[in-house]
């Protein structure tokens, strides 16, 4: 801590002889000053530079995000270009009660109209104009969505608000095989989304975002190249206050190299400190600490449709962009989510809400796509949808696939299941999937629940100790030894049908008794307490069935199974 | 892809080899008799087999039973049994009594089971579907006999002895009807055997546990 504080304190303090009477108290830092402004000039941490030397710094930078926020919220359709429907879009934003142009796309820049015009200048020259007012909301939103986008590339993503993304990218050149084509890659993400990014790559994170902002997309490697390259950057990248930049602009300071060669005592005095200090860590001189981003526990997103869309197809399509989001934003925190809460908004009924539900944790676009289609086929649709909303569930940790060379085939079937299950679900509706689950009871009909498949997966990751292995079996006849030796039905009737014909029961025909009796009497303690006496009977066409006779008030012949 | 590899496709079956598909043995019912019947000596592992039986009861699912069990006994299969509209709900102390892994076994109430039945297939979850249809649908049953015969499963279909007039594109036909001597099946149509009729007589009801 000691050692990365060291070049903040140096150019506090400098030694003045314009100063007046110096307290007694500031003796000590003027003489760690003196020795700070004896290497002025490699001024700096060893430690922080060898940190540099580690470390490969990508910045994201969106010249138009203004724009690209609020396109993301009216997606054009994808062959009709980057554009709003309708005329050229302005974005306006108050500024001291006047509305002032902050963004406008290419067709109304090519009208003339620039940021920073009054929206009735702008109006002048093109008074087709269509006027969206900023959101910084939205603003905000693209940031995470980049974010999220880039955490598919490195673990260490910072934000630079409003409109910056910084990577720490030294650890994944491997995996994506070199830097230029790692840039390449998160280029072309950030491009489908109907973003304009500038990327820039040096050791250091600021220095990226300084030449990312000025549109200069470098790809520095070392951090010896950096003062030279920075230098002929205008000083406007450094985003310092406005009253600095001016009064350095007076001074005949217009560059990076201008202010780089100010002497950093005098500097440091003038303006504020912190001017020398991002300079250092521009050059890559200084540590540069940053508090890491952190993408939220739950994914949400929201497209609005220009036109209402009524038909399911369409529909289907136009969450496609926001699915790609969610996985994107799922693979960025090694995630799977169980569920998802689709939310179609319309002009007056009340929103059509379609939870999807999964067997296991997913993150394949396929997958949720596949169950999606099931479900708007599914629903009836009050009228059409202006807006969707999504919302995930809680993310839960994926399940890495093991690799087992001899279990190929077992793996490939144990995957299978919860996909199978969730497709006949989404169909069939929830109740008609379900498992069978012994239950030691002498009933017969209590016998056996319907098992919910999430708690019978042998391979469901809830499971987490045995994941991947297969449980023993715990339905063998072996280890249920009250069933073992006894004629039990395949098939069990819901409920005991009576049969008719008194003491010689008949169902089609008489019956010839097989086996029988077994007399079971149970249940008492509950209420449902039997007493019958089962057996093994046949009827005249061959069919074997399980009847027993009622040994309680009325009596009579019943029919409570069928053996297939 | 060399000959070798053509001649491995599920679909492919030389006459002299009688149906041994991909080298995939038949899967043995359990009852000699019908075994000595059937191409291969068993069920067909790949394809759908069609039974016809007017009747629920008389053991049409007795044949199948020992089967099923071997299936679930088997650790490279490893697969799920899905029963497909079954007509009523099945039994788990029964299943279990004759071997089947009853936490293997996925119960699915689909009014047309064709639909269900070929997503399993297609999935490659189970070892077995067993699906209970009514439709007459021909086309269905064509898309079903695909999926079967691209699946590494057992698929059976249980029909009305009705349909037996009806031309299918099943790899295996068998008409079952019960009687005073018990139960008789008659082969209608067997890919690399013959159609014949076989007597197996009071097949058990439960096959003991010891059976496999």
């Amino acid at each position: 801590m000691a050692r990365s504080g060291r070049p903040r304190v140096a150019p506090e303090v400098p030694p003045s002889p314009a100063s007046a009477p110096v307290p007694e108290a500031r003796e000590r830092p003027r003489l760690q000053s003196a020795l700070g402004g004896g290497r002025r000039r490699g001024a700096g941490d060893p430690g922080a530079a060898a940190a540099a030397a580690r470390e490969l710094w990508v910045a994201v930078h969106l010249p138009h995000y203004i724009l690209e926020s609020l396109q993301a919220a009216h997606p054009a359709p994808r062959d009709d270009g980057p554009t709003v429907a309708g005329g050229p879009v302005v974005i306006v934003d108050l500024e001291r009660g006047a509305k002032v142009i902050c963004d406008r796309d290419a067709r109304a820049g090519a009208a003339g109209v620039r940021p920073g015009m009054a929206l009735n200048s702008a109006l002048a020259l093109q008074p087709d104009l269509c006027v969206l007012p900023r959101d910084l909301r939205r603003e905000r939103a693209l940031l995470e969505v980049v974010a999220g986008l880039a955490l598919g590339f490195t673990p260490r993503v910072n934000l630079e608000p409003p409109d910056g993304v910084l990577l720490e990218v030294r650890g994944s050149l491997r995996l994506f095989g070199g830097a230029r084509q790692l840039c390449d890659l998160l280029r072309r993400q950030l491009q489908s989304r109907g973003l304009e990014p500038r990327i820039a790559l040096t050791p250091a994170p600021l220095a990226s975002l300084w030449f990312a902002r000025a549109g200069e997309e470098v790809a520095l490697g070392r951090p010896d190249a950096l003062p030279s390259r920075l230098a002929p950057l205008p000083l406007a990248v450094t985003r310092w206050p406005e009253r600095t930049l001016q009064a350095l602009a007076t001074m005949g300071v217009r560059s990076v190299g201008d202010c780089l060669r100010l002497p950093r005592d005098g500097l440091a005095r003038r303006f504020e400190p912190r001017l020398c200090l991002e300079l250092d860590r521009a050059r890559g001189v200084a540590r540069d600490p940053r508090a890491g981003y952190r993408a939220a526990e739950r994914f949400t997103a929201r497209c609005d449709l220009e036109p209402e869309v009524a038909d399911t197809e369409r529909l289907r399509r136009a969450c496609e962009p926001l699915l790609d989001e969610l996985c994107e934003f799922l693979r960025g925190r090694g995630a799977g989510i169980e569920s998802l809460e689709l939310r179609l908004l319309h002009r007056d009924a009340a929103a059509t809400r379609l939870r999807l539900r999964f067997a296991e944790p997913v993150a394949s676009v396929a997958r949720i796509m596949t169950l999606l289609r099931e479900r708007l086929a599914g629903a009836g649709l009050p009228e059409p949808v202006r807006t969707v909303r999504l919302r995930s569930g809680p993310l839960l940790e994926a399940r890495a696939e093991a690799a087992d060379l001899f279990a190929l085939d077992r793996r490939r079937r144990a995957c299978a299941v919860p996909q199978l299950v969730e497709r006949l679900r989404a169909r069939l509706g929830d109740g008609a999937v379900h498992g069978l689950c012994l239950v030691p009871e002498h009933r017969p009909e209590a016998a056996q629940r319907s098992g919910e498949i999430g708690d019978i997966l042998p391979f469901s990751p809830r499971h987490s100790g045995t994941a991947g292995m297969p449980r023993k079996a715990g339905g063998r006849a072996g280890e249920c030894p009250l069933f073992s030796r006894l004629a039990r039905p395949v098939w069990l009737l819901a409920e005991p049908q009576p049969l008719e014909g008194g003491e010689q029961p008949r169902y089609e025909g008489p019956l010839e008794i097989e086996e029988g009796p077994e007399r079971i009497e149970s249940g008492w303690w509950d209420g449902h307490d039997v007493q019958r006496d089962y057996y093994v009977a046949r009827t005249p066409a061959g069919i074997r069935l399980w009847v027993f006779r009622e040994r309680r008030a009325p009596a009579g012949w019943f029919l409570h199974g069928v053996f297939g | 892809m060399s000959l070798h590899d053509l001649l491995q496709h599920p679909a492919i079956w030389r006459a002299r080899e009688q149906c041994d598909t991909a080298g995939r043995a038949a899967l043995p019912t359990g009852y000699a008799a019908l075994d000595r019947c059937l191409p291969g000596g068993g069920w067909p592992p790949q394809g759908l087999i069609e039974i016809l039986a007017d009747r629920t009861g008389i053991g049409e699912l007795s044949l199948f039973l020992p089967t099923l069990a071997r299936l679930c006994g088997d650790a490279q299969e490893c697969g799920w049994l899905a029963w497909i509209s079954p007509p009523h709900p099945p039994y788990a102390p029964a299943l279990a009594a004759c071997g089947i892994d009853v936490e293997r076994v996925l119960v699915v109430r689909a009014p047309p089971a064709e639909w269900a039945m070929e997503q399993a297939l297609r999935s490659g979850a189970c070892s077995a579907v067993l699906g209970w249809a009514a439709s007459r649908d021909r086309r269905s049953l064509r898309r079903l006999q695909l999926a079967a015969e691209q699946a590494r499963c057992m698929a059976v279909l249980f029909r009305s002895l009705r349909e037996a007039r009806e031309p299918s594109p099943a790899v295996l036909r068998i008409a079952l009807e019960g009687g005073r001597h018990g139960l008789e099946a008659r082969i209608l149509k067997s890919r690399g055997g013959r159609a014949t009729s076989v007597q197996l007589g009071w097949i058990a009801a439960t096959v003991p546990a010891h059976a496999h």
